[in-house]
């Protein structure tokens, strides 16, 4: 009986002591994922609930075959919590698995956080948000399905759930690519960003295209700016876009021409990158440590030079106080006459006075 | 992980000590102006002087603990700047002891030195902010710099070669060396 209550009493500790779990509020950081994570957490019924959120995807309801097509998905009406984070899915399907837009022929050419990831992270702007993708319209034909989901958490949530919302499949009619059609290569991905100050070119392989011109401009700008553009082999060409510094980001449009087609890719961005940092650790040890010699070497010095400088005038008088002592001394028992008719005394001639004489002292007073 | 909890734990022993040392120096510097401070001359001192004994104790060791409480510690400016700042702090920290060993709390009544006295623990209380300013901005994202107008750049780091830094550090020996010497040829009595 004694030892059941042990055990029970023991459970019962370790079910009070775990912690309430809480599905990572602060997000996961972009990554490629299925619908609800595959199922996981915020799948469970018990661990979420719908959100108010408004979600719109806007795009081409046609595409050609392996061409470059813009995904916009407006979401608003969120009820959001402090951080104002919300994750956003573009997928293919809504299994809960292969349901990556790759999975059903897409090709992610860039992201909304200028990535390739199906799943981005965005901090929604007055409880709405828009986030598009650049995608590569698969290669096979017919009717294709694109759709959205959500999660994002609220400021009044006592049971800590996630908030899902989920749109219906937008169709995307995809029509077979007219013939010579100029198009981006399959497989090339924008590059997500360049190092500070950076102005090596950017190189882009296109399909079937005589010609090809660029625009930039800066992240937030509405006017665009032509960029050089050299072709360096068959459809390489070779893209020159201003350096960035701190967190710009520069976007920049495509267009690929050939006879009469004109193919516009949507705006791609690129990010600034911190400039890579060569400090090494015992680098960083040594400098520390030469620093911290070369300071105390200094300040010693300094010490030094201040001590024999001003010190010994401004305080310590005693060598010239004692001396003075010592002349007045002498100056003193030197004006005393000794007397034979008083053994042991000395007459001061100016004080008037009897004085004793210290090496002859007076009988009865050694 | 211990590492992390020690190296908060000795950060704010470091940032403490130094705070205490770099606030009693300068009293204790101003008593020689402010008459009102005169009395408290002494204690200010021997407060100052006691903190900046820890001081010198806890700065190498929340140097340590910073080490390995990251994966690679020399892998962004910001975290660079941590150990050059850190070294700075040790060099006036010890300056500072170094003065109020040799001269004794009569340093105070000299001028000249006084007010180097005074800069040694001003300087190494400088640099343990900036030490514990960088140290917010990396865990917190924010410091208590951010109330200035401006913020140094510390995202950027001077990174001197190796082999620079190695005749750096010969020098720097060298010239404590140098110091100790022409220090050993004056009488440490002077201000006695």
């Amino acid at each position: 009986m004694r030892s059941r209550f042990l055990v029970l009493s023991i459970i019962l500790a370790l079910l009070l002591a775990s912690s309430s779990g809480v599905a990572n509020p602060g997000g996961k950081g972009d990554s490629n994922r299925d619908f609800t994570c595959g199922g996981s957490c915020h799948g469970d019924p018990s661990l979420s609930s719908v959100s108010t959120a408004e979600i719109l995807i806007n795009a081409s309801s046609t595409a050609f075959t392996g061409t470059a097509t813009e995904v916009s998905i407006s979401i608003s009406g969120m009820d959001l919590s402090e951080n104002n984070l919300v994750g956003i899915f573009l997928l293919g399907s809504k299994n809960g698995n292969d349901d990556h837009p790759e999975d059903h022929g897409w090709q992610i050419i860039q992201d909304p956080n200028g990535g390739t990831s199906n799943y981005v992270e965005m901090i929604s702007d007055a409880d709405s948000v828009t986030a598009n993708w650049v995608l590569l319209a698969p290669m096979d034909e017919g009717i294709k399905e694109i759709f959205s989901s959500i999660h994002h958490g609220s400021i009044y949530n006592p049971n800590n759930k996630a908030f899902i919302g989920e749109t219906e499949g937008f169709i995307v009619n995809i029509e077979p690519v007219p013939e010579n059609y100029p198009r981006l290569q399959e497989g090339w991905v924008s590059p997500d960003e360049r190092i500070s100050g950076d102005s090596s070119p950017i190189i882009v392989r296109t399909v079937n295209t005589d010609s090809l011109s660029v625009l930039w401009r800066l992240s937030g700008e509405t006017q665009s700016h032509e960029a050089s553009v050299e072709i360096i082999e068959d459809q390489v060409w070779e893209v020159s876009l201003p350096a960035t510094l701190g967190d710009t980001r520069i976007e920049y449009q495509i267009i690929a021409s050939k006879g009469e087609f004109n193919n516009q890719i949507p705006w791609l961005s690129m990010g600034t990158s911190d400039p890579y940092f060569d400090g090494t650790s015992l680098g960083a040890k040594i400098q520390s440590l030469s620093f911290t010699l070369i300071i105390l070497g200094f300040m010693l010095s300094l010490q030094a030079w201040f001590s024999t400088r001003g010190v010994k005038k401004l305080v310590d008088h005693t060598n010239e106080v004692e001396e003075s002592i010592l002349d007045e001394s002498g100056d003193y028992w030197s004006r005393l006459i000794p007397s034979d008719q008083n053994p042991g005394w000395l007459w001061d001639p100016i004080e008037k006075e009897w004085v004793a004489d210290p090496n002859n002292p007076p009988r009865g007073e050694q | 992980m211990y590492a992390i909890i020690f190296h908060h734990m000795v950060v704010g022993l470091a940032a403490g000590a130094g705070t205490l040392m770099g606030l009693c120096a300068i009293l204790a510097w101003l008593s020689r102006y402010v008459s009102n401070l005169e009395s408290s001359q002494s204690t200010l001192d021997k407060a100052s002087y006691a903190a900046s004994i820890l001081t010198l104790v806890t700065i190498p060791l929340a140097m340590f603990s910073g080490y390995y409480s990251v994966s690679d510690p020399a892998s962004s400016a910001i975290l660079y700047n941590k150990f050059i700042f850190s070294g700075i702090a040790l060099g006036f920290t010890a300056s500072y002891i170094s003065g109020r060993v040799r001269f004794g709390s009569n340093i105070w009544d000299n001028s000249a030195l006084a007010n180097l006295q005074m800069l040694s623990a001003l300087f190494a209380l400088t640099a343990i902010m900036i030490l514990g300013s960088i140290g917010s901005k990396i865990t917190l994202g924010e410091s208590t710099l951010d109330i200035l107008p401006f913020w140094p750049e510390f995202m950027n780091s001077i990174v001197i070669n190796q082999w620079m830094s190695m005749f750096l550090l010969i020098l720097g020996i060298s010239s404590v060396l140098f110091s100790f010497r022409i220090m050993g040829d004056k009488p440490i009595s002077d201000l006695d």
